[in-house]
Formats: C-alpha cells, sequence, structure tokens
C-alpha cells in the first residue's frame, strides 16, 4: 500500500489512510452475522459440491479467505479515499469493460470473464461497487443541488454508461442491479420525490415495449435483434417460459419447475442434510451456483430457509444503521449502497428459485459459488465497516477510545 | 489531496433510509409468504412431483408363449433380436453427426433421416430411439466391437416372434402387430402400452391374455442427467445400465417383479396332416377341414392361398406386408375353412334327410319317384335333377348315395322351411361353430323372416317367402351360406351318432358336447346312405364319390356344387373345361371315417373345382390315408382321454 502511513489532509481534518488499528474497533455484530452467513454458505457448499465436483466447496473456502482480506483492506483504508478518486475508478471501470467486451471470455453464453494468467476476474462484478463509489462522489459533490433536474438526471447519464457495456456482454442481472442501487443512492441523496416518481413511472412505460418485443415471439425459430435495444433470442426464451413455463419443460422452464419442486418437497423441516434427493439426482439445475437456496430449503426446509432470511435481513438492517446512523453524507450514501446491492441479490435471487421471478444469473451473497462476487460482497461489508468506523471515530477520537490506547501503545513497541 | 466536499447531512435523510428499510422488510415478507405457500402448502403436490423425479417404474416385457401341435413340434417361438438404439443425451452432441455417419456406413441406415430424429425428440435427450431393428448377427458384432466410437449407441436384445413352419398353418396361428387406441383401451388393465405387439389375428389374437404373460417391473433411482437405461445382456437378459453417463451409480430401489411368460398353448392340430393338406391344394383356392368327429379336435385346417405370419414381424418385409394387407384377390389372409362362406349344395340333404327321418316327415321305406324334374303340385316351374334322365323311385338310402334331388325337393316341402332352418342350426349349419379362432362367419340359412327383414323397403311380392325357395334350400342352393369348417361339424354329427361338437384348437379348452341331436336309428340310416355313396363296387361303382373309396375302410362320404351362377347360364358350354373360372362350380365333399380310431371327419372345398365327386373327393382320399398312415407310425399320439 502505497498510501500507508501518509497523513493525508482531507476537509479540513487530517486522516491516517491506511491504518490497521480500524480492525481493533469494527461492529462485531455486522461481523458475526456476516461469518454465520459464510458458515452457513459453507455447509450447504458442501452438499451442493457432493453431487457435482468437491472442488466447489474447496474453492468457496478460499474465496472466504481472500474475502475477508478484501474486507480488511476495506476496513483499513479509509473510504473517503475510494470516493475522492472514484472518478478515476470509473474510468477505470468502464475501460476495464470496454477490454473484457474486446478480449473477455464468454462462459455459458452471458459472463464475460478477463484471464489475468491464473486469475479470472469479472469486471462486471466489481464495477457495481465502483458505482457506489462514484455515486457517493457525484452526489456529496453536488449537495442540494440533487435537486435540480438537470443534475439529477445527469445521474442517469452516469449509470448508463457502465450500464450499456454490461447489458452488451450481454450480463442483464448485474446491469439490472445498478438499476435500484441508482435508485436507492439518489433517493437518499435527496432527490425531488417527483423526479423520482416521474423516472419509475417511465421505467415503467418501457412494459409496453417489453410487450412489443415479445408479442411476436416464437421460441422455436430464433431471431436475430434488428434494432439496438432489443432483446437476444435467449434473454426473451427466459421471460416467454417464465410466463409459460409448462413450454418445453426441459430448456429453460426445467430450471423454474424443477426449483421449485425443490423448495417444496423440502416441508417444514426439511429431508435432512445430505438428503435431498432433487439435488442428489441433479435435478436442481446450478445447485452451486443460482439455485443454492432451493438446495438449503430443500435439506433444511421452511425453517432452515427462514432461519437464513432472517440472518440476511439482520445484515441488511444493520447495514442500513450505519447509513441511518452515519456521520456524514458520504458514509450514508456508501452504506445505503452496499445494503442496496445485496438486498438486490438477496432478493431477486430467492425470488427466482421460488419462481416468482424470471430466470437470470444473479448469485446469492455468501452462498453461492463464485470469487469474483464473493470479494465483492465481502468487499461490501468491509465499506459498511468502515462507514461505522468513521462515524465512531468522529464521535470518539482516536486517543480517548481505550481500544485505540492499547492499538497505539501496541504499534510504539 | 484535497476535495471540497458537501458532507452535511441534509434534514430528512434518516426519514428516507427508514423507507429504504422498509422496503427492504417488505421484500423480505414476500419471500417468506412464497416459501410458506411453496414448503407448507402445497407439500405434498410438490413432495409427489420430486418422487416422481427419483423413482422410476421400468417395466420388463414378457415372453411370449410357445406354441406346440399336437405331436410337441413347435409351431411359434421367441428368438433373441438384437435391436440398434441410440440414446442422444449420452452422446456429445459435437459427436451425434461423427456417430451417425459412422452408423451408415457400418450397418447402413440412412444418417440424415436418424438426425432428423434425433433432433425431433431433442426434449427428451435420454428416451431411446431405435437405429435398426432387428440387426443381422454380423452387423451386431460390429457394432459391439466398435462401442467406444459410437457414444450413446447401444444394443438391445429383445425376444422377437419366430413361426417355424412359414405358410403351414400360418392363417390360424396368427401374426402381432403394434397395438391400437381400440385394443389399448380393450386392455387397459394388463399393462400394455403404446408399441407394444399384440395379436392381430388368428390364435395369436384369440389366445392374446394367455400368450402374453404378464410384465414385470423394477424400481430404479432415476438420475436427471441419466435415465436408467434398460439393457440386455449377452443373454438377453434385461437389466438396469448401474451407472449413467457422469458415472454416477443407478441403485435399485427394490427387487425387481420378473416378468412371467406366456402359457404355452398346445395345440391339437397336426402339423404333418396340416402340410399334406396344404400341398394338396397348391395352386387352387380352397379349403380342408379335418375334426376329430368324438371331440371337435381340429387336426387340420388349411386354407389356400396361404401367407407366412414371418412376414409380420421380420424386418424388411413391408412391401410383402401392404400386399397381403391391400385386399386384392385371391385374399391371402383370411382363411376359407371358417371365414368364407359357400352355399353348402348337396351336403345340405345329408342335414335334410337327418331331419326328415328324426321329425318322422320321411321314415327309411319312405319312396318318391324321380322323373328327372319336379313341379310344386305337379304345377309351375319346373326344378330339375341333376340327373336329367331321372333315378326312378328313391327311398332315403338311395336318395342320398345317389344325390338325388327330386328326392329332397320333396323332403324338404314337406319338412318345411322352418324345420330345415332349426336342424341345419342344430347340426352347426348357418351358425358359428365356436372354435377358439377370430373373426368366424356364421353364414346363413335363410328362412321367411330373415327374407321379410333384409326386404324390408321392398314391395310385398318381395319379402313373401315362396314355396320354390323351400325347393332350392333343400338342395343347398339359393342364400344358404356354410363355411368348411360348419360341413365338417354337420358331419362329424353323424360319423359320433349325432352330437353336435364345438371345434377347437387349444388342447386345454373346455370341450362341448350338445345333446344328443338324432336317435340311433336316424343315423343309423343316414350312415348307410353316406356309405353306399362311396361304396366302389363290386360290381360297379354305384355312390357319386367312388372316387374316395378307401379299400377296407369304413368310410362315409358327400359330394356337392355349390353353384357361382345359375345353372342356365352355363348350359350352353360344351365342354367344362370351357367354362370361365369364376363361373364354376365350387366343389364340396365331406368324409367320416368310422371304424378307426380316432373317428374324423373331414370337409374339402376347392373353389370353382367344377364337379365335388371328380375334384374334391380324391383330395379327401388322400387326406384320409395320409392321417392314418401317420397315425399307425405313432400310435402313441392318440389324443388322449376320449370322452
Amino acid at each position: 500500500m502505497a498510501y500507508a502511513g501518509r497523513q493525508v489532509q482531507y476537509q479540513d481534518i487530517s486522516v491516517t489512510l491506511f491504518n490497521p488499528r480500524n480492525l481493533l474497533r469494527i461492529d462485531w455484530w455486522l461481523v458475526i452475522v456476516a461469518i454465520a452467513l459464510a458458515a452457513v454458505g459453507w455447509f450447504v457448499m458442501y452438499s451442493a459440491a457432493r453431487s457435482t465436483d468437491i472442488m466447489y466447496f474447496h474453492r468457496q473456502i478460499i474465496f472466504f479467505f481472500l474475502g475477508i482480506a478484501a474486507l480488511a483492506a476495506f476496513v483499513c483504508i479509509d473510504h473517503r479515499f475510494f470516493v475522492g478518486i472514484a472518478p478515476m475508478l470509473y474510468l477505470g471501470a468502464i475501460a476495464l469493460l470496454v477490454v473484457v467486451s474486446f478480449f473477455g471470455t464468454e462462459v455459458k453464453g452471458s459472463e464475460r470473464w478477463l484471464a489475468l494468467g491464473p486469475l479470472r476476474l469479472q469486471p462486471s462484478e466489481f464495477s457495481k461497487l465502483v458505482m457506489v463509489f462514484m455515486f457517493a462522489w457525484y452526489f456529496t459533490k453536488l449537495g442540494s443541488r440533487i435537486r435540480r433536474l438537470h443534475w439529477f438526471l445527469f445521474t442517469f447519464v452516469i449509470a448508463a454508461v457502465p450500464m450499456a457495456l454490461i447489458l452488451k456482454q450481454p450480463n442483464l442481472g448485474t446491469a439490472a442491479c445498478l438499476g435500484p442501487l441508482t435508485i436507492a443512492m439518489l433517493y437518499v441523496a435527496g432527490c425531488k420525490k417527483w423526479h423520482l416518481a416521474m423516472i419509475i413511472m417511465l421505467g415503467l412505460s418501457l412494459l409496453p415495449v417489453l410487450w412489443w418485443q415479445m408479442k411476436d415471439f416464437d421460441p422455436e425459430t430464433p431471431t436475430e435483434p434488428r434494432l439496438f435495444f432489443e432483446l437476444r433470442h435467449y434473454q426473451k426464451m427466459r421471460i416467454y417460459t417464465y410466463l409459460h413455463p409448462e413450454y418445453d419443460p426441459r430448456g429453460s422452464g426445467w430450471h423454474t419447475l424443477q426449483s421449485r419442486i425443490t423448495i417444496g418437497s423440502g416441508g417444514l423441516s426439511g429431508k435432512g442434510y445430505l438428503q435431498g434427493t432433487q439435488t442428489r439426482l441433479n435435478y436442481l439445475p446450478e445447485h452451486h451456483t443460482d439455485f443454492i437456496f432451493s438446495l438449503l430449503a430443500e435439506e433444511f426446509g421452511f425453517l432452515g430457509a427462514m432461519a437464513v432470511i432472517a440472518l440476511f435481513l439482520i445484515l441488511l438492517l444493520r447495514g442500513l444503521l450505519f447509513a441511518y446512523d452515519g456521520a456524514d453524507m458520504t458514509g450514508t450514501l456508501l452504506a445505503t449502497g452496499v445494503v442496496a446491492i445485496l438486498a438486490f441479490h438477496i432478493f431477486v435471487n430467492i425470488a427466482i428459485t421460488t419462481g416468482l421471478l424470471p430466470v437470470t444469473g444473479i448469485p446469492l451473497p455468501f452462498l453461492s459459488y463464485g470469487g469474483s462476487f464473493y470479494m465483492t460482497t465481502m468487499a461490501g461489508i468491509g465499506l459498511l465497516l468502515s462507514v461505522r468506523l468513521r462515524k465512531q471515530s468522529l464521535s470518539h477520537a482516536d486517543m480517548h477510545s481505550p481500544v485505540g490506547h492499547i492499538a497505539i501503545y501496541a504499534a510504539k513497541k | 489531496m484535497s476535495v471540497k466536499m458537501q458532507t452535511e447531512r441534509y434534514q430528512g435523510v434518516t426519514s428516507r433510509v427508514q423507507w429504504i428499510g422498509i422496503a427492504i422488510m417488505a421484500a423480505m415478507v414476500v419471500l417468506c409468504i412464497q416459501f410458506w405457500r411453496l414448503q407448507v402448502l402445497s407439500l405434498n403436490e410438490f413432495s409427489q412431483l420430486a418422487e416422481n423425479n427419483r423413482v422410476w417404474q421400468k417395466r420388463l416385457a414378457s415372453d411370449r408363449g410357445i406354441i406346440y401341435d399336437r405331436r410337441g413340434d413347435i409351431l411359434a417361438d421367441n428368438r433373441a433380436s438384437a435391436d440398434v438404439v441410440i440414446v442422444p443425451g449420452e452422446c456429445p452432441p459435437e459427436l451425434l453427426d461423427t456417430v451417425c455417419a459412422r452408423l451408415e456406413t457400418w450397418i447402413g441406415i440412412d444418417a440424415e433421416e436418424l438426425r432428423e430424429r434425433i433432433d425431433t425428440h431433442r426434449s427428451a435427450p435420454f428416451t431411446q430411439l431405435q437405429v435398426k431393428r432387428d440387426v443381422t448377427k454380423a452387423d451386431r458384432v460390429r457394432i459391439e466391437e466398435n462401442l467406444h466410437a459410437l457414444p450413446g449407441v447401444t444394443t438391445i436384445v429383445h425376444p422377437q416372434r419366430r413361426y417355424l413352419h412359414g405358410e403351414t398353418a400360418g392363417q390360424i396361428i396368427g401374426y402381432l402387430g403394434e397395438i391400437n387406441r381400440d385394443e389399448l383401451e380393450r386392455y387397459a388393465d394388463h399393462g400394455y402400452v403404446l408399441g407394444d405387439l399384440i395379436g392381430k389375428g388368428g390364435l395369436e389374437r384369440y389366445y392374446e391374455r394367455l400368450l402374453h404373460g404378464q410384465d414385470g417391473y423394477m424400481l430404479v433411482t432415476r438420475y436427471a442427467s441419466g435415465q436408467p437405461q434398460l439393457r440386455t445382456d449377452k443373454s438377453g437378459r434385461p437389466y438396469i445400465a448401474r451407472r449413467d453417463t457422469r458415472g454416477h451409480l443407478l441403485s435399485t430401489e427394490a427387487q425387481p417383479v420378473l416378468p412371467r411368460s406366456g402359457e404355452p398353448l398346445h395345440l391339437t392340430l397336426d402339423i404333418p396332416l396340416q402340410q399334406h393338406c396344404e400341398m394338396l391344394l397348391r395352386g387352387q383356392q380352397g379349403a380342408i377341414v379335418v375334426l376329430d368327429a368324438d371331440t371337435g379336435a381340429v387336426l387340420a385346417m388349411a386354407s389356400a392361398p396361404g401367407y407366412d405370419p414371418s412376414v409380420f414381424v421380420n424386418r424388411g418385409m413391408s412391401g410383402e406386408r401392404l400386399e397381403l394387407l391391400s385386399g386384392k384377390k385371391p385374399n391371402r389372409m383370411i382363411n376359407r375353412g371358417y371365414r368364407e362362406v359357400y352355399p353348402p349344395g348337396s351336403l345340405f340333404k345329408i342335414m335334410l334327410a337327418a331331419a326328415a327321418l328324426e321329425e318322422k316327415a320321411a321314415d327309411a321305406r319312405t319312396r318318391y319317384y324321380c322323373p328327372g324334374h319336379f313341379q310344386i303340385d305337379g304345377r309351375g316351374r319346373r326344378w330339375h335333377c341333376w340327373r336329367r334322365t331321372g333315378h326312378g323311385s328313391m327311398e332315403v338310402v338311395e336318395a342320398l348315395a345317389y344325390s338325388c334331388d327330386v328326392y329332397f325337393y320333396n323332403v324338404g316341402l314337406k319338412l318345411g322351411v322352418d324345420k330345415i332352418q332349426h336342424y341345419s342350426n342344430l347340426m352347426g349349419l348357418g351358425v358359428v361353430t365356436g372354435i377358439d379362432l377370430p373373426g368366424e362367419q356364421a353364414g346363413l340359412i335363410p328362412n321367411p323372416q330373415w327374407k321379410d327383414a333384409i326386404n324390408a323397403d321392398k314391395p310385398v311380392w318381395d319379402r313373401q317367402w315362396y314355396p320354390g325357395e323351400t325347393v332350392n334350400l333343400s338342395i343347398g342352393q339359393g342364400a344358404a351360406a356354410t363355411t368348411p369348417l360348419q360341413n365338417a361339424v354337420m358331419t362329424a354329427c353323424i360319423v359320433n351318432g349325432g352330437y353336435r361338437v364345438r371345434p377347437y384348437l387349444w388342447q386345454e379348452r373346455e370341450r362341448l358336447r350338445s345333446e344328443r341331436i338324432f336317435s340311433e336309428t336316424t343315423v343309423e340310416q343316414v350312415i348307410k346312405g353316406l356309405l353306399l355313396c362311396v361304396e366302389k363296387g363290386p360290381p360297379a361303382p354305384t355312390g357319386t364319390c367312388y372316387r374316395a373309396h378307401i379299400p377296407g375302410m369304413s368310410m362315409i362320404g358327400k359330394t356337392g356344387t355349390a353353384q357361382v351362377v345359375s345353372l342356365s347360364h352355363i348350359e350352353h358350354y360344351d365342354d367344362e373345361e370351357d367354362i370361365p373360372y369364376h363361373q364354376r362350380h365350387h366343389a364340396w365333399f365331406v368324409a367320416g371315417v368310422l371304424d378307426r380310431s380316432p373317428r374324423i371327419a373331414l370337409c374339402v372345398l376347392i373353389e370353382h373345382g367344377h364337379a365335388g365327386g371328380a375334384v374334391a373327393s380324391p383330395v379327401a382320399r388322400d387326406v384320409i390315408e395320409f392321417f392314418y398312415a401317420n397315425q399307425r407310425d405313432d400310435p402313441s399320439l392318440m389324443l388322449a382321454d376320449k370322452e
């Protein structure tokens, strides 16, 4: 870390850019809930990996520790540093997305990876956090000017560029994630409510466009999109099978159908750990990634599913508390953004497994297999903790904190 | 690094954060409700669906019963037939084209057609698609040695029906075909599925339930990625492929319920006799029915032309199949022994004589004078005797021996049409005999009610029954229609002393015999007449069918000639050879053997054979000689437990 230990002048107060002592003052509630969810994730991943490849389980544990490192980094580094360089991060992310759309490797027709030696990164995952920083920077910079319509609308210009690039990959899930993130941060940033209402109405008015795209859809004949905003055949197919799950029960509808069977057959208390027949016999598709929650619901039943949903809810509300109880606008915005991303993933992923929403690739934090997303999640948790620390450091100066004393003492030695 | 920022929080930011929290909680509540619906309210439904996924009932088809003749010769059995099948889901998609191409070069199938079929079944990739049915041994070996190069391809051995005697008794044994919707409904409780083979004709159809046996099943765990495939080992025993392509173990859930093979069917048919009869009919159209006169056991029921049932089960014979089913004349599919009707002609006189004696319409001494023609009450239309010069004064025995038409015109008129019909039906004419074969024709003995019914829309004079019609009926002409089998049953009734028997083919079928129809004296008189029929002399041949005479055998016989067109129509031909084939009479001959065991009754019909005495009676004689000669060879083959 180039900036480690350097004092930086930031808004009239000098802050330590890289401060490992922060690790001792983190909000343990949030950390315990996050680790509890990660532990649930290991259990479920073990069950899922047994019927596919045990390697997924091993890797997921490695991802956890990489995630812990990312979390620690975000705790130690003052988040205002990232906010400060947010425009650069933003441009960098766009550059990476452009690169990946030319040099990336395609997986399953949708996800784009960037292979850096042994590492495979998904820039679109990390771009979520970059967008949080970018919006935090933008809204803090604007202050109350966000109530002016043109500044309000410019927010969407900022959001649209990476969104378009991610859509082009094409990765519908990640692109869709940026929508709620933008809306939530705008709302908390203090925009006019009717501006927001207008935008949401405009979004809803796009549904007829969607209907227009779908009206002549024939699942049997794949057609190339003629207009730039037209959906690809497989995307239309997903919407179609969402509306007509009985069509092609072995194809896209198979996912929804089998996921519902998996969940439904779990019952109140589940079939028992490692006893899920739907998973064991490979009826549940993608059971180590997007449909892992169905596996949990099958083996641990309604009670298990409720317990995990409760843990998620505690995590989200605790994170939101940091926004509520924040010291400054930057922290409030950052916390809101991270919570919005996590809430979107949790809700949409689980809603897909229960057949409430059409199938699209949205991973579930802590449970789904995937390194980039795991690191993003953990970094987000680190960011939340960092926001909390900022509040604490404002209320009690480092020197007045007993923990801080010990830390400084230890450092001096 | 210094950035000018406005970091003070504005008034009301907390309430906005609160609203976001409320939105998140609402979303989670929606999820909880959905889980409650799926896992608690619809638990049973989804549990059943999961169970359906998990456990699969795999059917184990039963072996079809073997058919034997009365000597224990096998007529129909099952051989191991190998099909080449492909499970597209077990073949990597990029290799499918290569596999199809290899199959084309190795076993000569149409690769493109197969590729298309695979594409149409892509929604169910783990069903077995048939590549080629019943491959030759060489093809099978080639496939099995190259299985590594043909992912997804496998051979399945299953029993295939084999008819060992070709055309012999083909129409009796019948054939198999794919089950249709009606049959599927009819056999709904017996576990048939679409695509099963089922008896379509003959005994295969009549004894379908017996021959089919009971299918077994085994329950197997089913993986989404690979349905368990029923395979067969080298000896043709079915087993479940225990691992799917991804190496998952497929364990059986329960002990298999093994299939029960179909019952063996022991027939009364005597295959050498049947073959001999068919040989005698070769090149002609007709039928020979040989019955055990005392039991009704069918010893032979030959019919020409016939067909080989193998055509329906073997590969590459679809052309012949189509030709057989096209309805082209002569129809080779039906057995003329029991599914085709002919006017009985003079054979009817046997029944009439017996009925008249039994009803006392005539006794042994009653005489009628035959001047060569007959008129009702001496007026009106003349009916000729076949012998234009007349027979003179006739008693019943002589009338039978010479087949005097005039005698029977008189007796028939005296007896009346109702009695004629009554006794005909009693002896088995014009009613189904009840043989254990499908599609038996009942034939017809006309009577006034019948005529009235079929002419209901015509004027009264067309509906009325005229005495002349009774006269016609008395010599078996007119609308009378009988099958050769019925005439054999009628003859058996005389041979066995007056009992109607039900003909049967399955040895274990319940034997039915009517109450005695005719008194001893009646039968005695009729037999006397029929014995005289075949008497060759010395000093001179007396009867109409002396050609059937076998020295040293007590044998009865009667010729018959069934007119196809009216006599006047063909009278102008000088020589019978000149008559067009389809206008020639059908030649009948029935015979019975009284002093051998078993006593047999037989009926020979040669379509368009012109005269029974000349054409049919030598055939009958040949059959009888052949039968008893073979009987002597092997006395242990006597039909058991005579009643």
